[in-house]
C-alpha cells in the first residue's frame, strides 16, 4: 500500500529550488533601489565615483540586504546579509580596479606595441620618432637575460633552503627561517645600493647587468624560500614515512616521492618568485644603465629591461615616447602572462 | 594458534621467537610514554596489540622496525632483537631492518603521483632492490594483498582513484613486495569500511602461512578474529603505558587473568 501510495505521487524533474514570488520580490527590490537611489545622489551632490560607491551605496545596500533578510528570512538574516553585501561588494570593486589597470594598459599601450617593436631595438630612436620605427626588443632581451641569471641562482638555492627548512630538524632552521623572512621585507632600492657598494665600487664585477640580476636574485630569494617551505610542508607527512618504512633513504624518499608530489607547487613558486621581480626598477636603475641598442652579453656593458625602457621614455613628455612607455608596460605584462601560461602548462598534472 | 609462546614483563622465557622486545622504554621529550615492554612474537604468528587509545601501541609498534627514531624528540631505551640481533645495535642499517619488516599504516598512503603499478613497485625504487620480473612481482603482491581482481584492467592508472579501502590494500601489496619477514599493521583498518576490513583480515590469515605479522586494532572482533596471541596495553593516570597482559588471544578474551584486561575485553571500558 505504502508503495503504490509512492508510486501515484507526480514527482517534478525539475531541479528544487526556492520559488517563493514573496521573497525574489522583495530580493529585488533591496538589490535595485539602493543603485538608484545612490545614482540620484551622487549625481545632485556630484560626488566622485568611488566615494559614491563607498559612502552612500554600501551602507544604503546594507540597510536594505538587512531589511529583505528580515522579511525573507528573520532577524537571523542580517548577518548573513551583511556578510553577503560586503564580501560582494569588495571583491567586485577589487575586481573593476584590477581590470581597468589592464583595460587601460591594453589601450595606451597597444598603439606602441606592433610586430616590428617586437624586434626592433631603440638604437637611434629619439622621443619624437614615429612609432612606426623602432621597439623594445632589446628590452625583452635584456628583462629575459637579467631575470633569467636571477631565477637559475634563486630557484635551486631558495628551494635548498625550502627543503632543509622542511626536511630536516635541524636546529639552525629557526635562525635560518627568521634570516630569510627579515629579508622578505628588503626594499629593492637597498638591494640595489648593496650590490652597489658590495660589488661594483670594489671592483669585484664589472659594470655589467649581472650586477641587476644578483641585487633581483636577493629580492627573489625569500620569495622562494617561503614558499616552497610552505610547498613542502602541504605534502602530507605520512608519505614520508611511507616511503622511508619502505626502506628508502631520506634523499630517495624526497625525490621519489616528496617532491614529485610537490612538483606543480614547486613550479608556481618558481613563477611567483619570477613574476616579483620581473617589474622590479630600482635595482636596475642604480646598477644597469639604459642602453637603446641590443646587448646580449649579460657580463659586459649596459642592457636595457622593460622597466628601465619604461622609465626612459617617461622622461620625455612628447606624445611618442610616453606611448612608447605604455606600450612597454603592456609587454611587460603580456610577458607575465605567457610566463604564468608556461607554468600552468609545465605544472599541470600528469598522472 | 598451536605454539604460543607469550612473556609478559616477569617472565624470562624468550626462546623461538623471530622478533621479541627487550625492556623497551619510550619518551616524547621528557614525558614517558612507554614502560618496560617485553613481547616476543614468535614466527608465523599473528600477534594482535589492544588497548585504550593512548596507551602507546602505536609508538610500540613503530619501535619494532625503527620507524620511531624519526620522530623529532622521540627517545628510546631497550633493545628489540630480531632474528637474534639487537636493532638498535650501532652498526644496524635502519634501512635494512624496514625492509625485512615492513608497516602499513594507519590511513591509506599510496603515493599519489604513481600508478597502482609504481606504488607496488616503489619499495624496490626506493630501497634500490632490484627484481628481474616485475610484472610477476606485481601480480603476485596485488593478488596477496586481494586486491589484483579489481584493479588487473587499470594498472597504470593512478592510486589515487582507488576507494579508500582499495587504497589500504593496495598500501600492503606495497609492503609486500619487498618480502618482508615481519609486517606491521597500525589500525590498518580503522578508516574503512566492513567490507573493506574484512578483505584485509582474510589478507593477514592468508599472508600470515608464511609471514609475522603484528596488528594494532580498537576493534576486540578484529583483534579476536585475526591473531594467535594478544598483549593488552594500558596507560593509566598519564602514567607510562604497559603491558598488563600478554598471552593466547583464547586466553586473553575467554579466562583473562587481569580484572582491568577481563572489564576491557568486555567493553566495560576503553
Amino acid at each position: 500500500m505504502m508503495v503504490g501510495q509512492i508510486n501515484t505521487v507526480n514527482v517534478s524533474t525539475t531541479p528544487w529550488r526556492v520559488r517563493s514570488t514573496k521573497k525574489l520580490t522583495a530580493i529585488a527590490v533591496a538589490s535595485v533601489v539602493p543603485a538608484i537611489l545612490t545614482l540620484i545622489i551622487s549625481s545632485q551632490m556630484q560626488l566622485p565615483g568611488l566615494f559614491g560607491l563607498v559612502l552612500v551605496f554600501l551602507p544604503l545596500q546594507l540597510l536594505t540586504a538587512s531589511l529583505a533578510a528580515v522579511l525573507v528570512v528573520g532577524k537571523r538574516g542580517i548577518a548573513d546579509a551583511i556578510l553577503t553585501v560586503t564580501v560582494y561588494f569588495l571583491s567586485l570593486v577589487m575586481a573593476a580596479l584590477l581590470g581597468s589597470v589592464v583595460v587601460s594598459l591594453v589601450v595606451r599601450g597597444f598603439k606602441a606595441l606592433s610586430f616590428q617593436s617586437l624586434y626592433q631595438n631603440s638604437f637611434l630612436i629619439t622621443s619624437v620618432t614615429s612609432l612606426d620605427y623602432g621597439g623594445l626588443g632589446h628590452a625583452i632581451v635584456g628583462t629575459l637575460l637579467t631575470v633569467g641569471i636571477a631565477v637559475l641562482f634563486a630557484v635551486p638555492i631558495g628551494i635548498a633552503v625550502g627543503v632543509f627548512l622542511t626536511e630536516t630538524q635541524s636546529p639552525l632552521s629557526g635562525a635560518v627561517r627568521f634570516l630569510s623572512q627579515s629579508l622578505t621585507g628588503l626594499p629593492s632600492i637597498v638591494s640595489g645600493l648593496f650590490v652597489f657598494a658590495s660589488l661594483y665600487l670594489t671592483g669585484l664585477i664589472q659594470r655589467s647587468a649581472v650586477l641587476g640580476s644578483i641585487a633581483l636574485f636577493l629580492l627573489m630569494l625569500p620569495t622562494i624560500i617561503r614558499l616552497s617551505e610552505d610547498v613542502f610542508k602541504l605534502v602530507p607527512q605520512d608519505l614520508r614515512y611511507a616511503a622511508l618504512a619502505l626502506g628508502a633513504t631520506r634523499s630517495k624518499a624526497f625525490f621519489q616521492v616528496v617532491f614529485p608530489a610537490a612538483r606543480s607547487g614547486i613550479i608556481t613558486t618558481c613563477l611567483l618568485g619570477a613574476a616579483r621581480i620581473i617589474g622590479e626598477t630600482a635595482p636596475l636603475i642604480v646598477l644597469v644603465t639604459y642602453l637603446p641598442s641590443t646587448n646580449v652579453n649579460p657580463f659586459s656593458g649596459d642592457m636595457a629591461s622593460l622597466p628601465t625602457y619604461i622609465f626612459s621614455w617617461l622622461k620625455f613628455s612628447t606624445d611618442a615616447a610616453n606611448q612608447r612607455a605604455w606600450g612597454g608596460a603592456l609587454a611587460l605584462m603580456i610577458l607575465v602572462g605567457v610566463l604564468f601560461g608556461l607554468a600552468r602548462y609545465l605544472g599541470r598534472k600528469k598522472i | 594458534m598451536s605454539t604460543v609462546n607469550v612473556s609478559d614483563s616477569t617472565s624470562d622465557a624468550m626462546d623461538g621467537a623471530l622478533l621479541r622486545s627487550k625492556d623497551i622504554n619510550v619518551w616524547f621529550g621528557e614525558r614517558h610514554v612507554l614502560n618496560d615492554i617485553n613481547l616476543q612474537f614468535p614466527v608465523n604468528s599473528v600477534t594482535a596489540l589492544i588497548g585504550p587509545s593512548g596507551c602507546g601501541k602505536s609508538t610500540f609498534i613503530r619501535t619494532l622496525n625503527r620507524m620511531h627514531e624519526l620522530i623529532p624528540n622521540a627517545k628510546l631505551a631497550g633493545e628489540v632483537q630480531f632474528q637474534g640481533e639487537n636493532i638498535y645495535g650501532t652498526d644496524v642499517d635502519p634501512i635494512q631492518i624496514r625492509i625485512q619488516i615492513g608497516m602499513v599504516f594507519q590511513k591509506p598512503n599510496p603515493f599519489p603521483t604513481m600508478t597502482i603499478r609504481g606504488n607496488v613497485l616503489a619499495g624496490l625504487r626506493l630501497s634500490g632492490k632490484r627484481n628481474r620480473s616485475e610484472d610477476d612481482l606485481v601480480e603476485k603482491s596485488l593478488i596477496a594483498a586481494s586486491i589484483w581482481n579489481e584493479v588487473k584492467d587499470r594498472l597504470d592508472a593512478p592510486a589515487g582513484s582507488l576507494s579508500g579501502g582499495q587504497q589500504q590494500r593496495l598500501c600492503i601489496a606495497r609492503s609486500l613486495a619487498l618480502d618482508p619477514v615481519v609486517l606491521l599493521m597500525d589500525e590498518p583498518c580503522s578508516a574503512l569500511d566492513p567490507g573493506s576490513t574484512l578483505r584485509i583480515e582474510e589478507t593477514v590469515r592468508e599472508i600470515s602461512k608464511n609471514m609475522t605479522v603484528v596488528i594494532v586494532t580498537h576493534n576486540m572482533q578484529q583483534a579476536q578474529r585475526v591473531s594467535d596471541q594478544t598483549a593488552f596495553f594500558l596507560s593509566e593516570d598519564n602514567n607510562p603505558g604497559f603491558v598488563v597482559e600478554a598471552s593466547s588471544t583464547n586466553e586473553i578474551f575467554r579466562s583473562p587473568k587481569d580484572k582491568r584486561t577481563e572489564d576491557y575485553v568486555s567493553g566495560r571500558f576503553g
